[in-house]
């Protein structure tokens, strides 16, 4: 298969059959709702899964039964979508049992409105579900980024049995772009699934049960203890980003992801033609997030400039990460309105008045 | 020479707004017609003001804050066009027969001087051979009730479209052209693609891609 013209919802429902998914579980919701008329087509005809259930909460419980059975399984939603699913999600990562979600953000907070946002950046990293559970969160900044990440994730979520999200805004999933879908998957050594509820056939007078129940608390910090140990494997192992230009010393550091990161590109350009050198960190993974990749902003660099679809979330970790050593300013638009890099531009030769700490 | 009537219809992504607006421009178009029901983003009302500045009036859902609404309200205003002699409108709806399935509301204006074009994109999967075109076709046509009159090769991959990619989208549409005995009225490119030597039989329709920020 050559390049092709696809819509960036469509790139994912395909990108999903092509990472072997066997099953589908979701509900409707702009502006994601091409993921699931897609693959409500082309997942029917090849013999899988695909059910558009009553409601988020039951789709993410089919994930989660679904996952348990030892099946390849995804949901997809947006911002509000995503709210409900969340303490199937919780459930899903205490049992550890891999899957995909696909979240596209829209405008909030609460039913808000259809255009693009980043204002779910605490929902992915920090989630709305209990305990001390973490997912591997993606946030892809082109259709064939997006497209590369959602065939590996399935591998992903397997090897560590944990479920991995995809996160983008609502403009990548509408913006259409040229993609190829035959790019090679990095090999992963994957186990036999011999947990999965399959009955017992291979392991005789053994049940094998998915729960996230765990009634003594001797076991459950024990368990809370494995988890962590996994996170830190995932955070040494899954963390990904990209330095833009920082060939030579920039003047200034732009940390932005997904479409605000294709904004901060063009600024970049802009203010590289007024003479002032800017690089940017884009955190491929926003959880496990980047941190080691402040070690690298030079010493005389004079602030960095956090930028989002949001009102300011990623910052929290920007300051994490920055741990006092530089000045850290913001700039964000919200409500699904998308700035021009002109406005980037603005912030980087203002960015006195953008400092919050 | 435009018709008085033009309904832009075509595969889902294959171009037709982008198309629409350059049309509606280039060939001096009192009113362009929204009616898309089916994508929330990139559509025809999102350009009223760069129409306005050209003269065209833009007629879209009535509904308030109808820019970013994806409820599939349409305006009542919609059939004025046909009753002013004099206003050429182009009809810009929404992807695929279930696109075309509002034409149905146009079913007493039948006699009327339309043209109803197919914009084709070949790198749009599901329209990549002649077959699934002519399908598509035929599938507009018994959905809308009204045949299909031309065809425009659109064929592109953005800002990565090479001119062989046009021509081989042009091989494709010549042959749905020629089986289906459906002229091509246009094929249309980015403006800002190095056409020189360039040449096919029919007339060129260079784009300028309203929707398109220098970021993506």
């Amino acid at each position: 298969m050559a390049k092709v013209l696809m819509k960036g919802n469509e790139a994912i429902a395909l990108a999903a059959i092509k990472g072997g998914v066997d099953a589908f579980y979701g509900y409707p919701i702009t502006p994601q709702n091409e993921v699931p008329e897609y693959l409500s087509k082309h997942l029917l005809a090849n013999g899988k899964v695909f059910l558009q259930s009553e409601s988020e909460v039951s789709a993410i419980n089919m994930v989660y039964g679904a996952a348990g059975a030892g099946a390849r399984v995804m949901t997809s939603s947006s911002s509000p979508g995503i709210a409900l699913k969340q303490e199937g999600i919780s459930y899903i990562a205490a049992a550890e049992l891999p899957c995909l979600i696909v979240s596209v953000m829209r405008g909030g907070p609460g039913l808000g409105g259809i255009q693009p946002s980043q204002a779910d950046y605490y929902q992915a990293t920090r989630g709305g579900g209990n305990g001390d559970y973490s997912l591997i969160v993606y946030a892809p900044e082109t259709i064939q980024e997006m497209v590369d990440t959602i065939k590996e994730s399935f591998d992903i979520a397997d090897y560590y049995r944990n479920p991995v999200m995809v996160l983008v805004d609502g403009l990548i999933g509408q913006m259409m772009e040229s993609v190829d879908f035959d790019k090679p998957v990095k090999e992963r050594f994957l186990p036999e699934k011999d947990w999965a509820t399959t009955g017992t056939a291979n392991h005789p007078g053994r049940r094998n049960v998915a729960n996230s129940l765990e009634i003594d608390p001797v076991a459950l910090e024990q368990k809370n203890i494995r988890l962590q140990e996994k996170y830190k494997l995932i955070k040494k192992n899954e963390t990904r980003y990209e330095m833009v230009n920082f060939e030579e010393e920039p003047e200034y550091v732009i940390v932005a992801y997904g479409t605000m990161a294709r904004i901060c590109r063009s600024a970049i350009e802009m203010l590289a033609k007024d003479g002032i050198n800017v690089g940017m960190i884009r955190p491929i993974s926003i959880l496990p997030f980047p941190d080691e990749a402040f070690d690298e902003i030079p010493k005389k660099a004079k602030g960095i400039l956090c930028a989002e679809l949001s009102m300011g979330q990623m910052l929290d970790d920007v300051l994490i990460s920055n741990n006092g050593r530089h000045k850290v300013g913001f700039f964000g638009r919200s409500g699904g309105m998308v700035p021009d890099p002109e406005e980037i531009v603005d912030a980087i030769k203002n960015f006195s008045e953008r400092v919050v700490k | 020479m435009m018709k008085k009537v033009t309904f832009l219809t075509g595969y889902y992504g294959s171009g037709k707004t982008e198309v629409a607006i350059n049309l509606a421009i280039q060939k001096k178009i009192d009113t362009i017609v929204d009616l898309d029901v089916i994508n929330p983003y990139f559509r025809t009302r999102e350009m009223e003001a760069v129409l306005k500045e050209n003269d065209i009036e833009t007629i879209s859902s009535e509904m308030e804050s109808k820019m970013h609404l994806d409820m599939p309200y349409i305006s009542k205003k919609i059939y004025n066009p046909l009753y002013n002699e004099k206003t050429k409108v182009i009809y810009d709806l929404g992807g695929n027969d279930q696109g075309a399935k509002l034409m149905r509301q146009f079913d007493d204006y039948k006699d009327i001087d339309y043209d109803l074009l197919v914009v084709v994109n070949v790198f749009r999967p599901e329209t990549d051979h002649e077959d699934e075109i002519m399908k598509l076709i035929n599938r507009i046509e018994g959905m809308s009730g009204f045949k299909v009159t031309g065809l425009i090769n659109n064929s592109n991959l953005l800002k990565d479209t090479s001119l062989e990619d046009i021509m081989q989208g042009q091989r494709i549409v010549e042959k749905v052209s020629k089986k289906m005995n459906l002229p091509i009225h246009y094929t249309s490119y980015w403006n800002e693609i190095n056409d020189t030597g360039f040449n096919v039989s029919n007339e060129i329709l260079k784009l300028k891609l309203y929707f398109r920020k220098n970021w993506f």
